[in-house]
């Protein structure tokens, strides 16, 4: 039998919903299954509009995750995503820094824990800054 | 304009036979400066795809004729059957390039979701209610090694072909996909492994020559601009042509580092020249390339040059990102926009060598004299631009591409795009901002939306070759 998963899903304006999600699919699926998909593009892990950041696995706060979304230490926050979702593909559009500061491509991850994520394009946006400003 | 004066046999607005030829388009430049009539809609890419806003992307059709009670207004929405596509560029199934295809007609929009990797083709024999009749699915476009498709450009006998940034993964190298005239994928137009990077390109058929341009690997440009990418050389700076005929690559030109990310590319209408310009994005320098006959190659020289500028809330020199270019019908003016700036430009093209500056319109972006019109704030500056056939008047949108807009004009996601329009004057060589003219994104039903890439459904400066 697969095993499910509670995922949070929390969106800037602090308001969340709880959706199951069986170990064998990824986040973006199980939220087409509601009224309201998490956004999403090329479904590969290529584009990133998808990415959501990990804030909690298991219940335990993601406490490397500070409020500008940045690790103090790397190693601890990558393995935190690990945690919590398995790739079905190599997700290309993070760097390394997106990876360690706790960003997940929702459309091609599948969930091992329950954990709470933060999703939408607010969420996303924190990939890059302006450069110049 | 009631439906029963609308032409909806998308027979072109001129009669054929009296010029000669007997498909689509026009028989020459001139001609279409002649017998094109004002352009009286627009189709537009609009989108969703990159916002909260859970709802497919859609082509707007735009009215623009100003004795219409519903002028200025989008006036039919068709919406993708998917989400999260990022509609961008689109094209025709045909153009002045069959004007001697008999039965062949310009009529079929080929729309690519520049995320997705989803390309429809929607029939536009009723102008005004344009349908969907075709999709072709992104694994079938994987299939080719292929995603991320781009500028749409149809060829002689009715084929089609789109170049493509990146592999199925979206790495590099990208290519070109061509459909055949049944709207199904052919193969891949090139040999694989003529070139990395891929962006816009651009064919001049009586030269055979093509040229193309580079953005960079999607995985690198989707999820936002990085100066780190720059700095790794993750962006592209080189243009290469092509042998037309063969799809090989003759000659790859390094345009340096005052030509960063080259995208926009367009030869002049005349299909006699081998003159054209390329947009460099990021350096917001505009290059002119020419076949130099002595030597038997191209060459490329940096004609125009926009300098970054201060702005007390940035760090660094705001560069004006020259992100699209169009040539007039008549070759005279070369018209682009500095997206970060605010600005719209118009140069004097008679001297392909020397484009000397004809007129501006500084209007939304960082720096534009104007931020409202009619009210409405300007979120962001000037991107797409489109310009009627006679050359009288300058369209234009102010998305760039959803990431993007987020990096550099975040309100754009909340209020959503405008279009805008300039009355030009081409004796005079002036601009001129119409403030009555204004289509809200921000009113769409299902929220505010983003809008990029115009077209006028009888072709535009933008769509038609030669040859």
């Amino acid at each position: 039998m697969t095993e499910t998963y509670a995922v949070t899903l929390e969106r800037a304006d602090g308001s969340d919903r709880t959706i199951e999600v069986g170990s064998g699919e990824t986040v973006l699926e199980a939220s087409e299954r509601t009224d309201r998909a998490v956004p999403f593009g090329c479904r590969t892990g290529a584009c990133g509009t998808c990415a959501g950041r990990l804030l909690e696995v298991d219940g335990t706060r993601d406490g490397e995750g500070g409020d500008d979304g940045q690790t103090s230490d790397g190693t601890e926050g990558s393995a935190t995503v690990a945690d919590a979702f398995a790739y079905r593909r190599e997700p290309r559009a993070l760097k390394p820094r997106h990876r360690e500061s706790g960003y997940v491509l929702l459309c091609i991850a599948t969930p091992r824990a329950d954990c709470r994520v933060a999703v939408g394009s607010r969420a996303r946006s924190g990939l890059v800054d302006n450069p110049w400003k | 304009m009631s439906d029963a004066d609308t032409p909806t046999d998308a027979e072109p607005s001129h009669d054929h036979e009296h010029h000669g030829h007997e498909g689509p388009g026009y028989a020459t430049p001139q001609a279409a400066l002649e017998e094109g009539e004002r352009e009286e809609l627009a189709y537009v890419m609009s989108l969703y795809t990159g916002t909260d806003i859970d709802e497919p992307d859609f082509i707007a059709v735009v009215d623009l004729d100003p004795d219409s009670e519903t002028y200025c207004e989008i006036v039919d929405r068709l919406e993708m059957p998917e989400k999260g596509d990022e509609l961008h560029h689109f094209g025709w199934n045909a153009c002045s390039s069959s004007c001697h295809v008999e039965g062949l007609e310009r009529r079929h929009l080929i729309v690519p979701g520049q995320r997705s990797s989803r390309i429809h083709v929607v029939d536009t024999k009723d102008r005004r209610n344009p349908e969907l009749v075709e999709v072709i699915e992104p694994e079938e476009v994987f299939e080719y090694d292929l995603s991320a498709p781009h500028t749409v450009h149809c060829v002689p006998e009715g084929k089609i072909i789109i170049s493509m940034l990146g592999d199925a993964d979206g790495e590099l190298p990208g290519g070109f996909l061509e459909l055949n005239h049944d709207f199904e994928i052919e193969g891949r137009w090139e040999p694989p492994g003529e070139i990395e990077m891929n962006y816009d390109y651009w064919y001049q058929p009586r030269q055979n020559v093509m040229v193309s341009t580079e953005w960079a690997a999607p995985k690198t440009y989707y999820p936002g601009f990085d100066l780190e990418d720059v700095e790794d050389g993750k962006y592209g700076r080189r243009i290469h042509f092509w042998d037309w005929e063969n799809g090989t690559v003759e000659q790859t030109i390094d345009l340096g580092e005052e030509g960063q990310i080259p995208l926009e590319v367009r030869f002049l209408h005349t299909p006699e020249s081998t003159h054209g310009f390329v947009g460099t994005a990021l350096s917001s320098n505009i290059f002119h390339f020419w076949y130099d006959a002595d030597a038997g190659e191209y060459r490329a020289e940096k004609a125009i040059d926009f300098e970054a500028r201060e702005h007390e809330d940035w760090d660094m020199p705001v560069p004006g990102l020259t992100t699209d270019i169009l040539i007039s019908m008549d070759d005279r003016y070369l018209f682009g926009s500095n997206w970060l700036h605010g600005e719209l430009w118009m140069y004097d093209i008679s001297d392909p060598s020397n484009p000397r500056r004809a007129d501006s319109l500084s209007v939304g972006g960082t720096f534009g004299e104007v931020q409202e019109v009619q009210g409405r704030e300007l979120s962001a500056g000037p991107q797409m631009v489109q310009l009627s056939l006679d050359g009288e008047r300058l369209y234009w949108t102010t998305s760039l591409f959803s990431t993007w807009d987020d990096q550099f004009y975040p309100e754009e996601a909340e209020k959503g795009s405008v279009m805008l329009k300039a009355d030009v004057d081409p004796r005079n060589g002036t601009l001129e901002l119409d403030e009555d003219f204004l289509v809200d994104w921000g009113e769409c039903p299902n929220g505010p939306a983003r809008a990029h890439e115009i077209r006028w459904p009888d072709g535009d400066c933008t769509s038609d070759v030669w040859q």
